[in-house]
């Protein structure tokens, strides 16, 4: 009998506690495996290649005893909750990205979450943040000691001929010594912790995008499994504390920036009012802390909906200013906008448009970021004012706008219900509302009842009973008979929305109790698994029987 | 009226082959014929090899043009040995008509013949009306059938190559031909698909010993990858790689029986290869052993130490069924 209990996750990536009869380990890690399962010993003659068809791979796909479970993409998998599932022959799948990532998709949502996945001979240095990221987490040694054998040094960034160990490339304990074999796997073991501190800082993607540079095949694998956007999005959380760092071609396909673009077109509902302006982003999030938003707000002084056009995300409205990843993306800044990211934002903001009609759409903007807006103005027929003369912040600019501007009726943003909207899919009306306190300290009352608070860290609200009262349906999680003491774990969950994604807040509602919290697993892994936290309980109710 | 036209046959070429520890020189004919009746083996590159399909008259006409084509075109009595190939059976009625293989003895009378076969063609009868053709009393058992057996286990058999017939159907084949006076020739297949490198080598340790008591005659070849074949399609797909050459030498040193081998393909990706650079020695050397059975050749190749042994031995030791192939 074995357990696995993811602990934390980054899309696919996971830190987790395999418990099994050789004892608990940590994953992802690497180790000995025929020691780790004595049961592989007994494996003869079961060979199945990852391309074999559905008769040859069910004809021959044999669970054999204990761990781990063999799995193959096109059989019928035997494996449940609390396995070690082995993919085998995986290494294989390196070299073919169409393949990898058609196969991963299937059996990843086939095979139950909360189990551990082994790779067997596929981790090297260079192979393994991949791996991790596409949701493995256990390596043997095989892989770097075959490039021993082989005469090759491994490193992170790929192989070269054993002799590079003594040109300083690296100084561990297996280089002082001329162990080659010792070196390949101290780089691997590195490597390891290395990923694993980038999924505990939640910016495994950053260094997927880094990583993946010396091997096209690599890069191919990241940019197939951007395009499998409904998988993707189902397993990554809603929002991160993290900052974002947009720095190369393939991070404007990350999932986190089209569901963000995707929300604002769909969800948003923006504060009422006929006149919109389109303003630069800014280096500093919230933009709104910045010099030239400082400015900007003081001249437009609330006669216009603000609306900020930036890349990657296209379109920024002021009330989702905090919003991950809109108060969180840092992006290379030369004045050079690709025609992808044009075609990308043009697009969020002609869908936006054509959603939401302004009778004036004034474009403070300048450089790529009006051409954009232009483009976008011209698919939605819309005539744009343009305000800019120069730099926005110039003082002509700014005198244009607020000429531009003179006579509109002025209005108040409406972060709450901007927010909710995002966040809920839901309407709610703010009328009798307050909000105290300034940006990221804000918490919104009826009376003396807090309704919501915002999290610093993310730019989501938290709703509180209250406050749920006025979110009518959906993020609702549904749990057994039983009053939470601490956190919710999913064999508890009977059912919950399918739109609940890690880190988005949640009610758990029972016959017993409700809770509030916030969802630590999207809502696929809380139907699907057998152990591990799905909600972080805040505060428990206790209903009265 | 039969015309006096010739054909040439798929293909025909000269060689030398050890026989009874003399080595002869010897003719290969491979036949086009009306194709193999399994036709579903993995590896096997000649499924398409075959005429359309011709009514029985014409298919044996075609035949024996092949037949006039290598009396044509060999030198008479300057060989001893005929070895006929068809991409099937030989003595399958179907594939080669009765009249065509009669014209087969007719026309190698008193050389030594080995004929391949399915075993399931196999009968007393067939094989004794066969021999009374061929047989001038130049040799003591004028017929060898010879059977593509590849491995004794039947689960590999059936899993790796898809060959549709079981060791049992072999022995009781070698047996009808041992009673009608032939002698039988076993062809063993090394690395088949879905095995390890060490699975590959033991299983062809394990095949010689069980195949000696029932075979005069063991070849073993070592698996290639021939175009349009399934084999072909997993090799481009990384999950296949033909055996190392050092895993030839391998069996072949420890067999106590002598086994003929050609590694057809040797040194190259998409045959028995090593790292490239010791290939073709090797290569040479297991040709060589085939004709002499000179151990002696092979123990000295095989404790050659180029860099790409300790490859092998780990391959040999850490390739397992659900992580191979390790290499390329």
């Amino acid at each position: 009998m074995s357990r696995y209990e993811v602990l934390s996750r980054d899309g696919l990536a996971r830190i987790g506690l395999f418990e099994h009869a050789a004892g608990t380990v940590s994953l992802p890690a690497a180790l000995d495996a025929e020691a780790f399962f004595p049961d592989l010993a007994g494996r003869a003659l079961s060979n199945i290649h990852l391309s074999a068809d559905s008769a040859f791979a069910q004809q021959h796909l044999r669970p054999g005893e204990g761990q781990p479970v063999p799995v193959h993409p096109r059989a019928r998998n035997a494996a449940g909750s609390g396995d070690c599932v082995m993919v085998a022959n995986w290494h294989t799948a390196l070299a073919q990205p169409r393949n990898y990532t058609d196969w991963l998709i299937t059996l990843k949502n086939e095979i139950a979450p909360d189990t551990a996945w082994y790779a067997p001979a596929a981790a090297l240095p260079s192979t393994v943040c991949l791996l991790v990221y596409s949701g493995f987490d256990l390596f043997d040694f095989t892989g770097v000691d075959l490039k021993t054998a082989q005469g090759v040094f491994c490193t992170p960034e790929g192989e070269f001929p054993a002799s590079a160990m003594e040109t300083g490339i690296c100084g561990c304990e297996g280089c002082r010594q001329a162990d080659l074999k010792l070196h390949n796997r101290l780089a691997l073991q590195r490597e390891i912790t290395l990923v694993r501190r980038y999924i505990e800082s939640s910016r495994l993607r950053e260094l997927m995008e880094s990583r993946c540079r010396m091997d096209p095949a690599q890069v191919a694998i990241l940019r197939f499994l951007d395009r499998h956007y409904t998988f993707m999005e189902r397993r990554l959380p809603v929002v991160r504390s993290a900052p974002m760092h947009v720095n190369s071609a393939e991070s404007q396909n990350r999932v986190e920036v089209r569901r963000y673009a995707d929300r604002v077109v769909e969800r948003f509902i923006p504060s009422r009012t006929d006149v919109a302006v389109l303003l630069p982003c800014s280096a500093r999030k919230p933009y709104s802390l910045s010099p030239s938003h400082r400015t900007f707000a003081s001249v437009i002084a609330n006669r216009a909906h603000e609306l900020i056009v930036t890349s990657p995300l296209g379109l920024v409205p002021r009330e989702l200013e905090r919003i991950y990843p809109a108060g969180h993306y840092d992006v290379p800044v030369t004045g050079y906008w690709d025609r992808e990211e044009c075609a990308f934002i043009a697009d969020v903001i002609a869908r936006y448009l054509a959603k939401h009609s302004y009778r004036r759409v004034i474009a403070h903007l300048e450089g790529g970021a009006l051409a954009v807006a232009q483009t976008a103005a011209e698919t939605s027929g819309i005539d744009l004012e343009v305000t800019c003369i120069g730099r926005p912040t110039g003082e002509a600019s700014l005198r244009a706008l607020d000429a531009a501007l003179h006579g509109e009726r002025r209005m108040q943003h409406d972060v709450v219900r901007g927010t909710i909207s995002w966040q809920f899919a839901t309407e709610i009306t703010t009328k009798g509302l307050q909000i105290r306190g300034r940006s990221m300290q804000m918490t919104v009352l009826r009376g003396k009842q807090q309704l919501f608070s915002i999290d610093a860290g993310t730019g989501l609200f938290r709703p509180t009973f209250e406050g749920w009262r006025m979110i009518p349906e959906g993020y609702r999680v549904r749990i057994d008979a039983f009053v939470p003491q601490g956190d919710v774990l999913a064999p508890g969950i009977v059912d919950c929305d399918p739109r609940i994604r890690e880190g988005d807040e949640v009610l758990v509602e029972g016959p017993l109790a409700v809770a509030t919290g916030r969802a630590v697993m999207g809502a696929d892994e809380m139907m699907r698994s057998q152990r591990g936290v799905a909600v972080r309980v805040r505060k428990v109710r206790k209903i009265p029987q | 009226m039969v015309s006096k036209e010739i054909e040439k046959p798929l293909a025909c070429w000269r060689g030398k082959d050890r026989y009874c520890g003399e080595v002869l020189d010897s003719v290969t004919v491979i036949l086009r014929t009306a194709g193999c009746a399994w036709n579903r083996c993995r590896m096997c590159g000649y499924r398409r090899e075959r005429y359309p399909a011709l009514p029985q008259g014409e298919l044996a006409e075609r035949l024996i043009r092949q037949v006039r084509w290598v009396e044509a075109n060999v030198g008479d009595g300057e060989y001893r040995l005929v070895k006929i190939f068809t991409s099937g059976s030989f003595f399958d009625p179907q594939e080669v008509p009765v009249a065509a293989r009669t014209a087969v003895a007719e026309a190698f009378r008193g050389r030594l013949v080995i004929a391949e076969t399915r075993p399931e063609y196999v009968n007393a009868d067939v094989l004794q009306d066969f021999m009374a053709l061929i047989d001038d009393g130049t040799w003591s058992t004028p017929l060898f059938v010879a059977m593509g057996l590849e491995t004794t286990d039947d689960r590999i058999r059936e899993k790796c190559i898809a060959k549709g017939f079981t060791f049992e159907d072999f022995a009781r084949a070698a047996s009808a031909a041992h009673d009608a006076g032939a002698g039988v020739k076993a062809y063993l297949l090394m690395k088949p698909p879905n095995l390890t490198e060490r699975e590959a080598r033991d299983d062809m340790l394990r095949s010689i010993e069980e195949v000696s008591p029932l075979a005069e005659m063991i070849s073993m070849n070592p698996c290639t990858v021939q175009t349009g074949t399934d084999v072909e399609r997993l090799w481009k797909q990384q999950a296949y790689r033909p055996p190392y050459l050092w895993s030839v030498l391998d069996v072949l040193l420890r067999t106590p029986v002598h086994v003929l081998c050609d590694p057809v393909g040797g040194g190259q990706a998409r045959g028995p290869h090593n790292c490239g650079a010791c290939d073709g020695a090797i290569v040479r050397g297991i040709r060589e052993y085939s004709l002499t059975a000179d151990k002696g050749l092979l123990a000295a190749l095989a404790a050659g130490d180029c860099g790409c042994r300790k490859e092998w031995e780990f391959v040999l030791d850490r390739e397992q069924p659900y992580c191979m192939p390790l290499t390329r």
